[in-house]
């Protein structure tokens, strides 16, 4: 069985897996790291599962744990560090969750979708947010809050 | 801090849900691991409907890691079948009867056939697969209408028939009075100036929520079952696990996640995996866990709306409604689901068709057929999408055919003062329908609108505008629920003080993203005068927490909140009581106030303690107590309105249509709400916001498909496609409040039925957009290929 | 829900690597894995059980986007993004921005790649019938050392089938260089934004000194036998300048020939319709992009 080192969240890891262990489930059920969540079956279409891998947001539902080997992973538990970050502060001022289920994936997309769009429009935000399903919000929230923490982020910069 | 006690109502306090869940600490079903836990996988049926000749486990149960296989036959004489009374409605319906694994046949593509259990999932996904049914296909019935025909195949073939339900809801309880009722409308229409008829379609969609099923059973001799499901009903699993696997009731334990990914209905049922994994919990000595696929939840749960409505209405050349007469088909699917057996939820849509509107007379009447789909489950806007869409269309084509303004007509119709009561005898407890609609109208000017479509017309652009209205479940009362569902509707709090002055809330009910926890502690916060960080609210623990029926039907604006507070009040009598006892001074509660941490006598403010003093004095020295009191303070309390309550909500929205491609975008959408009091706006404009969403997706996007042998085409999110934010406006709440008598803070229960009233102002302002070319729309899901079809045959 | 069991999990440092370890197993048993938005789903719903996934993220010679004196290559494993963000990418090649940026979502947009894209070759798929429309070339590396180019015309089988066999690798998508007043554009519809196409439509052209129309090419995405090519339209725009009315002719050509067919997100009549209303949008854009 492979063995992978990865570094998730700031730690390293040498884990072995099986080739087919996806790596949403190697982080929610071998990194106990729950956080992340799994919303559709093969399709991938929901985004729940949304992490950074090496900065970047991708589905880890669509990728298998060996191809994580080499490489840096950051989930929801490890974004904000000791404090709420700006995200994540804006997403409770704005009351911008309710189930909080999409809610890890659509904090994981923006912050990528952020840091490559530091002044977005409405409607920019919008189309960032189309691999983000959420039922409870209607997203109008969401949207307000993303804004909000990327005025907050240009003021700190 | 809060000065006044009243301010912690109304206030945009931010959750405290929220730093859990922004941090990836919550915890719902699928996070739970126990050790030695085991996982389940279902086995489920390919076919709409088939005889089940053999099943062969064999080769699963050769593959390493695989512990059990359970098939129908093998737990028939293990586990009662439904119905069960405690999940069956007091109404008169063919129940059918069924276990938890399909036995001899099938009847829906996803039906459960088998259970498989390994040490983890993978394995038992390879397990299921090595499982081999040998089925013999049978012709399903797919049609609601041919379904109810005398020489349709039945489904459950024991019933007797694919009437499953059927119900007249006007015109008294006899059949005699029914009839006299009919005839009387029958003149109505004869001598109408205006009659419009129409067939009114609407598909089968619903709100299936983003986190899918699970049940996570543990199983011990000593204590008996520990059930963790993703329910919104707790009590009412428990009572059903209890009676359906004959288990003790002081062994059987029912925890509701205290983080659950929404409800909106669909996890309301009682569902036949919940006993499968109870079984296999208790048989095996092991925890047992499964988790719901996307691909099983979209087959299974989730299905709802599916209605032919043949409606009338009748209506004088000034624009008086004078009555309606609607002919309801609903397509049910199997029915096997408990609690709501299917046709509960158009039974309700049926009630809720008058809407807002002073009918004079109403000859409403329901069939309801059994099919061989997934059971309907509920969806927000509980049975009430389809007849709310005829409605509001209906009432737009008066107003077309007699060329009065839409929301002029609506207005003139309106119930204009309550208590009302609609023609099929539901009861409308307060509200001021008019000043909701005022409030609307404010916020658009029509003129204008109507000045800049006559421009745009002339420049080739269609631009339209579209009113709906809705009359909404605030809680669902005893009278209602008993009939309904053989449930309790009154909301029920425990309310415990601590030594330390910090409250503990405990709830029956189990929501999915609500608030509850905030908007509980900002009532007690209000109630005691402290902050909602001192009050602790735990739900939806059948070991720990008061009888509640679920989170069902908006109950916690509604009974629940209204519970909390009178607990809170009888815990405020008794500490004031014995404060006045210590003072030495005559004074009841009224002559004291809760605020800013402490309990002041208004009579002389000197004498005042801090709130934790007041408490801690009743809880840890009980003694020098007035005659017959004992300390603690501690108070459960049951609130039941007199009466059922309501809340009201209209919306507004323009469009601007492409009459080359049929697409059409919404450029604004406003709303008018009577809430009643609000507790936390945000909460508020956020289940608005995502009600109005979810009826915008489930009118344009989301459709389950079956195609002519039953077969499921819409078991993912590519095929089933929900509303991403790139597809949805901006949307504008306004309020116009009206405190609800009824309720011991003016509170009203939200949410529950707000999507209903979506896909009529939609359709409405399409229609008026294209009003040139006389398009009237009267199905969903509303989509650019129907739009673009009507305008094709409207042009020929 | 879950892969059925894999054997093995290679990933190669080079092209050679890479073609070595798939010759290991027999045809079909082990598979490249690209960016995996589409093979992932494949694999997870078992319509695909791969004994051996041959992942390429580490094969550096399949990566980037390459110029010279015009003609263009691009990497297999480039990623949708990085096309997307490509300003270079302008006139005859600024279909391939168009299409990749509304790829699904951006997260899938910071893993799918061309490559992956164009070998997947799904029925109702943005790159491989923009790449069609631009007449791009697929070079392929076998096992043994033979290359070939493969012109996309020749690529495109059908749904799910391209002209790669399975002991070959697809090095590349490249194209020579534009002739001077060239444009290109794709747009696409679907029921939720960005979803997969109902209908597509990419346009190539090129003007003469005239600005009249001497090459065009246009591809369809949508029609139940996969991405392919609409001759009958490309014969109307030659000659014309690229005018509403020629556009709107040409694409009304091509609508009134299409074989279209209903499903679930449209029935056939709005599928010829989408390829006239869409048609003429992208049609005005690529004679919009060659002219300038």
């Amino acid at each position: 069985m492979p063995v992978i080192n990865v570094t998730v969240n700031g730690t390293r890891f040498e884990e072995t897996v099986p080739e087919r262990l996806l790596l949403v489930d190697f982080l929610r059920e071998q990194l106990a790291l729950t956080g992340t969540h799994v919303g559709c079956t093969y399709e991938g279409v929901c985004g729940a599962c949304t992490i950074h891998l090496d900065g970047e947001a991708v589905k880890s539902c669509l990728m298998l744990a060996v191809q994580a080997d080499g490489h840096e992973i950051t989930t929801i538990e490890g974004l904000g560090g000791d404090k709420l970050g700006a995200l994540q502060q804006a997403f409770t001022d704005n009351h911008s969750l309710q189930c909080g289920f999409c809610t890890p994936g659509i904090l994981m997309n923006m912050s990528d979708f952020l840091r490559n769009n530091p002044n977005p429009s409405d409607d920019e935000i919008r189309h960032g947010l189309v691999g983000n399903l959420c039922r409870c919000t209607g997203y109008v929230h969401i949207v307000r809050a993303v804004r909000e923490a990327a005025r907050v982020m240009r003021d700190k910069a | 801090m809060a000065s006044n006690p009243q301010d912690w109502l109304g206030a945009r306090l931010p959750r405290k849900e929220d730093q859990r869940l922004v941090t990836g600490a919550g915890k719902y079903l699928a996070d739970m691991v126990v050790p030695g836990m085991l996982h389940a996988v279902f086995v489920r049926s390919e076919y709409a409907h088939a005889r089940i000749k053999s099943i062969d486990a064999s080769e699963a149960l050769a593959l390493t890691g695989v512990v059990a296989v359970y098939t129908g036959a093998a737990i028939k004489d293990l586990i009662k079948p439904m119905p069960q009374a405690v999940v069956q409605p007091n109404l008169p319906a063919r129940y059918p009867t069924f276990w938890p694994l399909a036995i001899d046949k099938v009847k829906f593509h996803g039906e459960p056939v088998a259970l498989v259990v390994a040490r983890d999932k993978y394995t038992a996904v390879d397990a299921a697969e090595l499982v081999v049914v040998d089925y013999e296909e049978l012709t399903p019935v797919l049609d609601p209408e041919l379904a109810l025909l005398a020489d349709s195949p039945l489904v459950h073939e024991e019933d007797g028939g694919n009437d499953i339900f059927s119900m007249t809801l006007t015109g008294g309880e006899t059949e005699e009075a029914q009839r006299q009722n009919a005839a009387e409308v029958e003149a109505i229409f004869q001598n109408a100036d205006v009659v419009v008829k129409e067939r009114f379609r609407v598909h089968r969609t619903g709100i299936t929520p983003m986190e899918p099923r699970g049940v996570l059973c543990e199983w011990n001799d000593g204590d008996g079952l520990t059930a963790h499901i993703t329910t919104q009903r707790p009590h009412i699993d428990r009572l059903a696990l209890i009676d359906i696997l004959d288990i003790p009731g002081e062994k059987v334990r029912v925890i509701a996640p205290r983080d659950q990914g929404g409800g909106f209905g669909v996890k309301a049922p009682f569902y036949r995996e919940n006993i499968m994994i109870a079984h296999a919990a208790r048989t095996l000595k092991k925890p047992v866990r499964w988790v719901e696929s996307r691909y099983e939840s979209l087959m299974n749960v989730g299905q709802e709306r599916d209605q032919i409505n043949y409606l009338e209405v009748a209506a004088s050349k000034e624009g008086k409604l004078l009555a309606i007469r609607n002919r309801g088909i609903a397509d049910n699917g199997v029915g096997t689901t408990g609690v709501y057996w299917g046709f509960v939820m158009p039974f309700l849509g049926a009630v809720e068709m008058p809407n807002a509107y002073t009918w004079g007379k109403g000859d409403i009447s329901l069939k309801v057929a059994t099919t061989n789909k997934a059971s309907l489950t509920p969806s927000r806007a509980f049975g009430h999408f389809p007849t709310r869409f005829a409605v509001e269309r209906a009432v737009d084509m008066v107003a077309r055919r007699i060329g009065m303004e839409p929301s002029a007509l609506r207005r003139m119709n309106l119930v204009p003062s309550l208590p009302y009561t609609s023609v099929t005898n539901e009861y409308y407890d307060s509200g001021d329908f008019l000043k909701v609609w005022d409030n609307l109208l404010a916020q658009v000017d029509l003129p204008k609108f109507r000045a800049e479509q006559l421009a745009a017309r002339a420049q080739g652009k269609y631009l339209g505008i579209g009113f709906g209205c809705g009359v909404e479940l605030s809680g669902v009362a005893s009278e209602l629920l008993v009939p309904m569902e053989n449930q309790p509707g009154y909301g029920a709090a425990t309310v415990r003080l601590d030594p330390r002055g910090k409250v503990l809330v405990f709830g029956g009910d189990a929501p999915g993203g609500q608030g509850h926890e905030t908007t509980a502690a900002q009532v007690v916060a209000s109630q005691f005068g402290i902050s909602p960080s001192d009050v602790v609210v735990t739900t939806g623990d059948t070991g720990i927490t008061p009888f509640g029926a679920g989170s069902i039907g908006a109950r916690n604006g509604s009974y629940f909140v209204s519970a909390v507070a009178n607990a809170c009040g009888e815990l405020k009598d008794k500490i004031t009581r014995i404060m006045a006892h210590d003072f030495q001074i005559e004074a009841s509660v009224q002559h004291f106030e809760f605020k800013d941490g402490e309990v002041v006598y208004i009579g002389d403010r000197s004498k005042k303690k801090s709130f934790r003093e007041a408490v801690e004095r009743i809880i840890m020295w009980p003694v020098n107590m007035p005659d017959g009191e004992v300390g603690g303070l501690d108070a459960t309390t049951f609130f039941e309105a007199a009466k059922p309550m309501i809340c009201f909500n209209a919306d507004c929205c323009i469009v601007e249509v492409d009459i080359d491609s049929g697409d059409f975008k919404i450029k604004r959408w406003v709303t008018s709400e009577d809430v009643g009091t609000l507790i936390n706006p945000n909460i508020v404009d956020g289940q608005m916001h995502g009600a109005i969403v979810q009826g915008l997706s489930n009118a344009m996007f989301e459709e389950f498909i079956y195609d002519e042998r039953g077969q499921q085409m819409s078991a993912d999110f590519e095929h089933y496609k929900l509303a991403t934010a790139a597809d949805v406006p901006d949307i504008e709440i306004t309020y116009a409040t009206t405190p609800c008598p009824h309720t011991p803070l003016g509170t009203r229960g939200i949410g529950e039925g707000r999507p209903s009233s979506v896909p009529g102002a939609l359709t409405n302002a399409v229609c008026d957009a294209l009003t040139p070319f006389g398009i009237e729309i009267t199905e969903l899901p509303l989509r650019p290929n129907l739009v673009w079809r009507k305008l094709q045959e409207a042009r020929k | 829900m879950f892969p059925a069991r894999i054997q093995e999990y290679v990933r190669p440092r080079t092209v050679a690597e890479a073609l070595a370890a798939v010759a290991r197993y027999d045809a079909g048993e082990a598979i490249f894995l690209a960016g995996g938005q589409s093979a992932m789903q494949a694999i997870k719903s078992r319509m695909l059980r791969p004994q051996c996934i041959v992942d390429l993220q580490g094969v550096a010679e399949l990566k980037g986007v390459s110029r010279d004196n015009g003609a263009l290559t691009i990497g297999a494993m480039t990623r949708y993004v990085d096309i997307a963000r490509d300003e270079q990418l302008t006139g005859a090649f600024a279909a391939l921005r168009d299409a990749t940026s509304h790829v699904g979502d951006r997260q899938v947009r910071n893993r799918g790649t061309i490559g992956g894209s164009v070998c997947w070759n799904y029925v109702a798929a943005c790159t491989p019938t923009t790449v069609l429309a631009l007449g791009g070339s697929m070079n392929l590396l076998a096992a043994d050392g033979a290359r070939r180019s493969v012109a996309a015309d020749e690529f495109f089988l059908g749904p799910l089938e391209t002209a790669r066999r399975d002991d070959e690798i697809l090095l590349s998508v490249s194209w020579p260089a534009p002739v001077a007043r060239s444009g290109s554009a794709y747009k696409k519809w679907g029921l939720v934004t960005d979803a997969l196409p109902v209908i597509g439509v990419a346009v190539r052209v090129s003007l003469d000194a005239g600005g009249a129309c001497s090459a065009a090419r246009i591809a369809l995405a949508g029609l139940a036998d996969g991405a392919q090519r609409a001759p009958l339209g490309e014969a109307r725009l030659i000659g014309s300048k690229g005018d509403e009315a020629a556009i709107v002719a040409a694409m009304a050509a091509i609508a009134d020939a299409a074989e279209t067919h209903a499903d679930m997100s449209a029935d056939a009549e709005y599928r010829k319709q989408l390829i006239r209303t869409i048609g003429r949008d992208v049609g005005l854009r690529a004679f919009a992009r060659a002219r300038a």
